[in-house]
């Protein structure tokens, strides 16, 4: 258990830095500059202010000094200063990340239970109305785009109906006991979580079918209704723990997408997340809040990973930590 | 330009100097205001990169910061200058210095006073070399004569409407000195909690979110201003914005905020405004370039020819869905000011557009007469349709053409540090007064490599030179005027790069939000009379 946790730590070491060097270098082939941009915006012409700048932003140094200034500072765990923000990238980022992983979490809550219950239903029923009703939402959920959904529950329960509010995360200008605090982050946490749930719930139900038809055929399960326990029994302990195998496999992989999947969802939702942030600076070619969103996406899919290797350990006592 | 005259804008300030309030002007002031509540308004972009940008940084930090800084006078909708910070700013006799009179017992956010003191820090060490920039090259030292007197110093002669502009304008923000005085004001954390004399002071700013707004209980405007809190939310999507519109969450919003197609089912049902009112003095127009540096686009009977080729109806009807209309000359119709239509006229003929670029030796051979390469910044999402749309009206006289509609950055980058491009479709937004901002695409010294919204087109004429040279020192209103028409006449003929359609951007409002979109750039006011009717 520990030489896991250990051996996925030492493997986020080279990560890292392959995630740095590979999107230092893609977003300088990308043409423009944050420079260009910053300039531009602020209609600098002088050509003193512009070297001023230039140094300000140490854009005068060549480029692999450049990255060796960065790495070195990543490896002092400082993720630089971004001048477009005017702050540190760790605390504007910090505040970003918490409302994007409560909607990750929630996403994936949500995909699990829905895509979970409704693969164990469709199985059971195989071949009935049911299994093809679920089956056709799977299709549907998974073919629609998360934000057409996204803008369709908003305008059906939040504009229509009015049961949900129509975005953000709090609502804005009451001052609330924590418990209404968190009662109104889960009010407005519904509709984005559900909107983006539904896709990965759609995957999860069709491969969690597929997998409790394979495992239902199986020898042990004959074994234990020959025993004689209840179908409940045999179907929650002996079917479906088997069948779970591939959809944590599913979810370690789905992680990464993810979090590139809620930025769709953290604009149609204003969700205050990172997406926005990730978005921005792409396009203002922020390399420096660029880079640290993704070294801090990409620890954050690495620990995930992990929790999902040791998920395994949990499941099927036959893989064994080498 | 009815109803302008020098006097005019002379009496304005001075006449309105003892009023204590400002005075509301437009239809949308009816009523007794009433006090309080919350304020949520948005705008149609994003959120900023930081609630003030020193030296400018766009629309987004615009909006915010100036609901926190104000400026020393402002331009009303029916372009005259009322009296913000300032009481007073009158010209000497050869208008080489301007005294400005300061409003008494105003105070900053912390409680400091604000002093002479503080505007000769704005003006020698923020408008100069920061926000204003060439637009001041002519401004030469600042003196505080007393505690609210100061006197401003230039080389030459400046236009009286030319630095009003300016000072009302998006440079003119007023910024603390005991703040800011011995740091770099372009990167100063407080930017992102900025400390002004406005009406409201920055509460919180929730990333991704939004910022909540305070009432200044101290605000020298007494009484002022009407709304307890104001609440600005960023919307990535501007249906979401329609959404919260309909669901009460949204107040107001300016610059397009929800998509045009909307805009008649909300104002259908009576409980929301549409309103065109508060966007003259930041007119924004969509332009098209062409490079003098190429030898095809050098010849000025191409430019004018391609013009021809241009339906300018179909792209304010059909693109804009009737938001923008057809653009004569160089400057926005919406400029009472120094608009004229007597100009060269580009009126949609194709078949002259072929007559004349056959007469300017490019007759159609084996199917084509040239190839071109068109770049429409992407910036906005017209544009791309504006791109594809040229594509097919200059394939329509002959022309092969090669579009590119790339992001931000790389339009930029092509336009505007590269120059790498036959044909651009770009926009930007000018204020009433044209120097500098219409006047530098014009002009050889606004050729600056790598410096956007500028000459990009290397057009260079003496004469043109000459006339907005005059134009910055001719300080006789009437004369200026006609100045500016000359300006107009010669960069319509010349065409280097002209204005296609003038948008017409709308803000949404709910029925009951009150007294708005009452200055020439309500976008960029402190909202401090807005009142809610409920």
């Amino acid at each position: 258990m520990r030489r896991i946790i250990i051996r996925r730590l030492v493997q986020i070491i080279p990560l890292i830095f392959a995630v740095i060097v590979m999107n230092f270098v893609l977003i300088h082939l990308a043409p423009g500059s944050l420079f260009d941009v910053m300039t531009s915006e602020q209609q600098i012409t002088d050509p003193a202010m512009l070297d001023q700048l230039r140094h300000t932003y140490g854009v005068d140094q060549p480029v692999t000094v450049q990255l060796a200034k960065y790495i070195w500072s990543v490896m002092r765990l400082d993720l630089g200063y971004s001048y477009r923000q005017n702050a540190p990238v760790f605390d504007v980022i910090m505040q970003q990340l918490p409302a994007t992983l409560i909607l990750m979490l929630a996403a994936i809550g949500i995909a699990l239970l829905v895509g979970v219950t409704a693969g164990v239903m469709a199985s059971i029923k195989v071949n009935t109305i049911w299994d093809n009703l679920i089956s056709l939402g799977a299709v549907f959920f998974f073919a629609a785009p998360s934000f057409w959904l996204g803008i369709m529950m908003t305008v059906m329960f939040a504009v229509k109906l009015g049961w949900f509010p129509v975005g953000g995360m709090r609502t804005i200008g009451v001052d609330e006991s924590a418990i209404g605090a968190v009662l109104d982050v889960m009010h407005h946490l519904v509709l984005p979580a559900t909107a983006l749930g539904l896709f990965y719930a759609a995957t999860f139900a069709r491969v969690m079918r597929a997998s409790m038809l394979e495992v239902a055929r199986l020898d042990f399960v004959r074994t234990a209704r020959a025993k004689g326990l209840s179908g409940g029994r045999v179907v929650l302990a002996h079917v479906m723990r088997n069948a779970m195998l591939p959809i944590v496999t599913l979810l370690g992989l789905q992680l990464g997408t993810m979090l590139g999947g809620s930025v769709v969802i953290e604009a149609v939702f204003s969700w205050p997340g990172i997406g926005s942030l990730l978005f921005d600076s792409v396009m203002s070619r922020n390399f420096p809040m660029v880079l640290g969103v993704l070294i801090l996406g990409s620890l954050l899919v690495a620990v995930c990973n992990a929790t999902v290797d040791l998920l395994y350990l949990r499941l099927d006592p036959r893989i064994k930590a080498r | 330009m009815s109803g302008f005259s020098r006097r005019d804008f002379l009496m304005t300030t001075a006449g309105a100097a003892l009023a204590s309030g400002f005075v509301g002007s437009s239809s949308a002031a009816t009523g007794t205001p009433k006090r309080g509540g919350t304020l949520v308004g948005t705008w149609g972009g994003f959120e900023p990169q930081s609630l003030f940008v020193p030296a400018g940084g766009g629309s987004s930090p615009y909006f915010t910061s100036t609901k926190v800084f104000e400026r020393l006078l402002r331009l009303t909708v029916d372009l005259k200058f009322e009296p913000v910070l300032a009481l007073d700013i009158k010209p000497a006799e050869d208008f080489r210095s301007y005294t400005i009179k300061l409003r008494p017992n105003v105070t900053w956010h912390d409680g400091k006073p604000l002093t002479a003191e503080d505007l000769v820090f704005n003006a020698m060490e923020y408008w100069k070399p920061i926000s204003a920039g060439v637009t001041l090259d002519a401004l030469e030292g600042a003196e505080a004569v007393d505690p609210l007197t100061v006197v401003l110093k230039f080389k030459v002669p400046v236009p009286e409407f030319f630095l009003k502009s300016v000072l009302a304008g998006k440079a003119g923000l007023v910024i603390p000195k005991h703040i800011y005085a011995g740091s770099n004001i372009i990167t100063n954390p407080v930017n992102n909690t900025p400390i002004g004399t406005g009406p409201f002071k920055v509460k919180e700013w929730v990333r991704g979110s939004h910022v909540e707004f305070a009432r200044h209980d101290g605000y020298w405007n007494a009484g002022l201003p009407y709304v307890d809190k104001l609440v600005i939310r960023w919307w990535r999507d501007p249906a979401s914005r329609s959404a919260a519109f309909e669901a009460g969450q949204l107040d107001i919003g300016t610059f397009n905020p929800i998509p045009a197609p909307d805009i008649a089912r909300l104002t259908g049902t009576k409980k929301f405004v549409a309103e065109t009112k508060g966007y003259s003095n930041s007119a924004w127009i969509t332009s098209v370039e062409f490079n003098q540096r190429r030898e095809i686009f050098k010849k000025r009977e191409v430019r004018q020819a391609l013009l021809h080729a241009i339906d300018r109806s179909f792209i304010s009807d059909t693109i804009f869905f009737g938001r923008a209309h057809p653009s004569i000359g160089a400057i926005p119709s919406s400029n009472s000011i120094f608009f004229t239509k007597d100009v060269q006229d580009y009126p949609f003929d194709v078949k002259k557009a072929a007559k004349l670029l056959d007469a300017a030796g490019y007759p159609v051979k084996s199917g084509s007469r040239f190839k071109m390469s068109l770049v429409s910044a992407g910036w906005f999402e017209e544009n791309v349709k504006i791109g594809q749309y040229l594509k097919q009206a200059f394939e329509d006289v002959d022309i092969t053409v090669e579009l590119a509609i790339p992001d931000r950055a790389t339009s930029l980058k092509r336009i505007y540090s590269d120059y790498e491009y036959d044909v651009a479709v770009s926009n930007n937004s000018g204020s009433i007064e044209l120097i500098p901002a219409t006047t530098q695409y014009y002009t050889t010294d606004g050729i600056v490599k790598g410096a956007a919204f500028r000459n990009a087109t290397g057009y260079s004429n003496p004469k043109m030179d000459e006339i907005v040279g005059k134009m910055a020192i001719e300080t006789d209103e009437k004369k200026r005027v006609s100045l500016v028409h000359e300006f107009d006449k010669l960069a319509a003929i010349d065409a280097p790069i002209l204005p296609m359609v003038d948008l017409e951007p709308v803000t949404i409002a709910r029925a009951d939000v009150r007294n708005h979109s009452l200055t020439a750039d309500f976008m960029g006011e402190s909202w401090a009379e807005v009142w809610l009717d409920r």
